[in-house]
């Protein structure tokens, strides 16, 4: 599976420099990202602030930095949430026999049938807007397709020799799932993972955006989109580093994904 | 096909009212008294206990869940989704209203979209690794990856505050329209790029295809007969999911340019609170969803006879 392309690579190295960035980014951060310094408001990137101020005179490039750790740092929260949830119940119905099939399959239907996005708006809006209602939207809207791929998967390999003696022998149900499925499914769970991870970034920015998602003032970068498109006139390039930095996440992240799809096919090829 | 039609039918009736069912309870768990909220939202500061407990016993609210749930879904199976419990209005005329400024937006959106990313897959595909291919497919790697909302900003930045072609706020006019569907438009003709990019390279590699060459078959013919359709398939497979990539879109973009339309009704019915509008738009909002997905589920099963088995919808 290593033996990638070199866009593969660097598609790596830069997943590897965004959690990097997530994890150490705050560290490297020239000042408070809420501190507020009124005198200095809306200040051009240059001196003393490398991509300016925004309208309460907070460093722009201090609240990227912290605000990786919310974007990405929820995200990777989230997919991480929606993939023990939706592994789970999938491996439930693959085998649980037909009732838990019918039962988990009928619900996921349910859940798929609406634009999960709106769907989370809705709810972290009813909720009342703050990290925990962003966090329960998300992850109630975002663990359908890995429990699709987690029964799909566990009903193919149910014919499968090993499969079938293990059952023979006595192997309890659980056993199975857990020994032998789990480690079958992993490569195409993972290929979701990064689907998802990449989609939960841009919904925790537009929720962000819209005002239902982590609440003012911590630096999260729809949030920070928000603020900006106040001063779009007279600061209009405060408005691109938040987005920009969205765009190269999501980016980095589903090109990682198409690569590591390559990959298991090239696998199975050969 | 008949049994197949009738069971699709019977699964959309209990996805509906299933999201009828969780709104509602979603409701009724939200922080905060739904009775104080519509009598603040009535009658401003004016409110007493009286008032509070008067609109209570209204809403059927006074008797716990499955009251309150019967006294709104009684009236709700005839069609009658109630008043605003903010303006007073019948709920189901303002939304109508509102959806009557989406479906043109959603379909200019989706037009927009089919304009760019058909000529530029089928171009990309004419000379697959060729510098326009790489091209084709880097661009609709970046267009997947920009959020809506962003887009549109940028957009607005661009054409509106900047060189000042375009309006951007409001639906006055149809040139209002432009902005917004564009903002819409690039990010469907991304994701649709790379889809029939892909479905036209796989059903290239077919391996009747040389046989039809080799028995004197014109290049067109063999792609307009051969190619075309099955390069459909995967495309026909994803409408529902490019569907719910626009409405997703939508939501933001109708906040971003100020326009009326389904996305404003809804985040202007949370923010006030307003239960019976944002039962009838999620409600309303899952039954169109619902109803094309059902029409692509039958129109894919018309286009590939082979998918009489298991029932797809919105895989991914």
């Amino acid at each position: 599976m290593w033996a990638l392309g070199g866009v593969m690579r660097s598609v790596v190295v830069l997943v590897l420099v965004l959690v990097a960035l997530a994890l150490f980014g705050p560290l490297m951060a020239p000042s408070d990202p809420t501190a507020i310094d009124i005198p200095n408001r809306l200040k051009p990137p240059g001196e003393g602030w490398l991509l300016g101020t925004d309208a309460l005179g907070r460093d722009i490039f201090s609240r990227l930095l912290h605000g990786a750790r919310w974007s990405l740092g929820l995200a990777f929260f989230v997919s991480a949430l929606g993939l023990i949830i939706g592994t789970t119940l999938g491996l439930v119905a693959a085998v649980g026999g037909r009732l838990a099939d019918w039962l988990v399959m009928r619900v996921t239907d349910t859940f798929l049938a609406f634009p999960e996005l709106v769907a989370a708006v809705v709810i972290a809006g009813l909720l009342g807007a703050s990290t925990e209602s962003l966090i329960f939207a998300l992850t109630v809207t975002g663990w359908m397709r890995y429990a699709r791929v987690a029964r799909g998967v566990g009903l193919s390999l149910r014919s499968q020799g090993y499969v079938v003696q293990a059952q023979l022998a006595g192997v309890s149900a659980f056993s199975i799932a857990r020994w032998h499925y789990l480690p079958a499914l992993m490569p195409s769970l993972m290929v979701v993972w990064t689907g998802m991870f990449a989609r939960a970034i841009l919904g925790i920015s537009t929720l962000g955006f819209l005002g239902f998602g982590v609440q003012p003032p911590l630096p999260e970068w729809g949030t920070m989109l928000l603020d900006a498109r106040v001063h779009m006139r007279s600061t209009p390039l405060q408005m691109i580093w938040p987005g920009m930095a969205v765009l190269v996440c999501v980016l980095a992240i589903n090109l990682a994904g198409d690569a590591l799809r390559d990959a298991i096919a090239d696998e199975k090829q050969t | 096909m008949i049994q197949i039609v009738a069971s699709l039918i019977g699964r959309a009736v209990v996805v509906v009212a299933a999201a009828a069912f969780i709104t509602f309870a979603l409701l009724w768990n939200a922080p905060g008294d739904p009775a104080l909220a519509i009598a603040l939202a009535r009658y401003d500061a004016l409110v007493d206990a009286d008032l509070v407990n008067q609109v209570r016993e209204e809403a059927g609210m006074s008797d716990g869940f499955w009251a309150a749930f019967q006294a709104w879904i009684a009236p709700l199976m005839t069609g009658d989704f109630g008043n605003s419990s903010v303006n007073g209005r019948p709920v189901l005329a303002d939304l109508l209203a509102a959806l009557s400024y989406t479906f043109p937006l959603a379909l200019f959106a989706l037009t927009i979209g089919l304009v760019i990313s058909l000529p530029l897959a089928v171009l990309a595909t004419r000379y697959p690794g060729s510098l326009l291919d790489r091209f084709t497919v880097g661009l609709a790697s970046i267009g997947v990856a920009i959020p809506a909302f962003w887009l549109g900003l940028l957009l607005i930045l661009l054409f509106a505050v900047q060189l000042s072609w375009l309006p951007a706020m409001g639906a006055r006019t149809p040139y209002h329209a432009i902005l917004p569907a564009l903002t819409l438009g690039l990010g469907v003709a991304a994701s649709l790029t790379r889809i029939i990019r892909s479905g036209i390279l796989e059903a290239r590699g077919k391996q009747f295809l040389p046989a039809f060459r080799r028995r004197g078959v014109a290049e067109t013919v063999v792609a307009r007969d051969h190619i075309a359709p099955h390069a459909a398939v995967p495309v026909v497979t994803v409408i529902g999911l490019e569907l719910a990539f626009l409405l997703e879109g939508l939501v933001a973009v109708e906040v971003i340019f100020a326009r009326p339309g389904f996305g404003s009704f809804l985040v202007e019915a949370i923010l006030a609170r307003d239960y019976p509008q944002v039962q009838a738009a999620v409600i309303i909002a899952a039954l169109i969803f619902v109803l094309i997905n059902l029409g692509i589920d039958v129109f894919y099963r018309l286009l590939d006879p082979r998918m009489d088995v298991g029932l797809g919808g919105r895989d991914a």
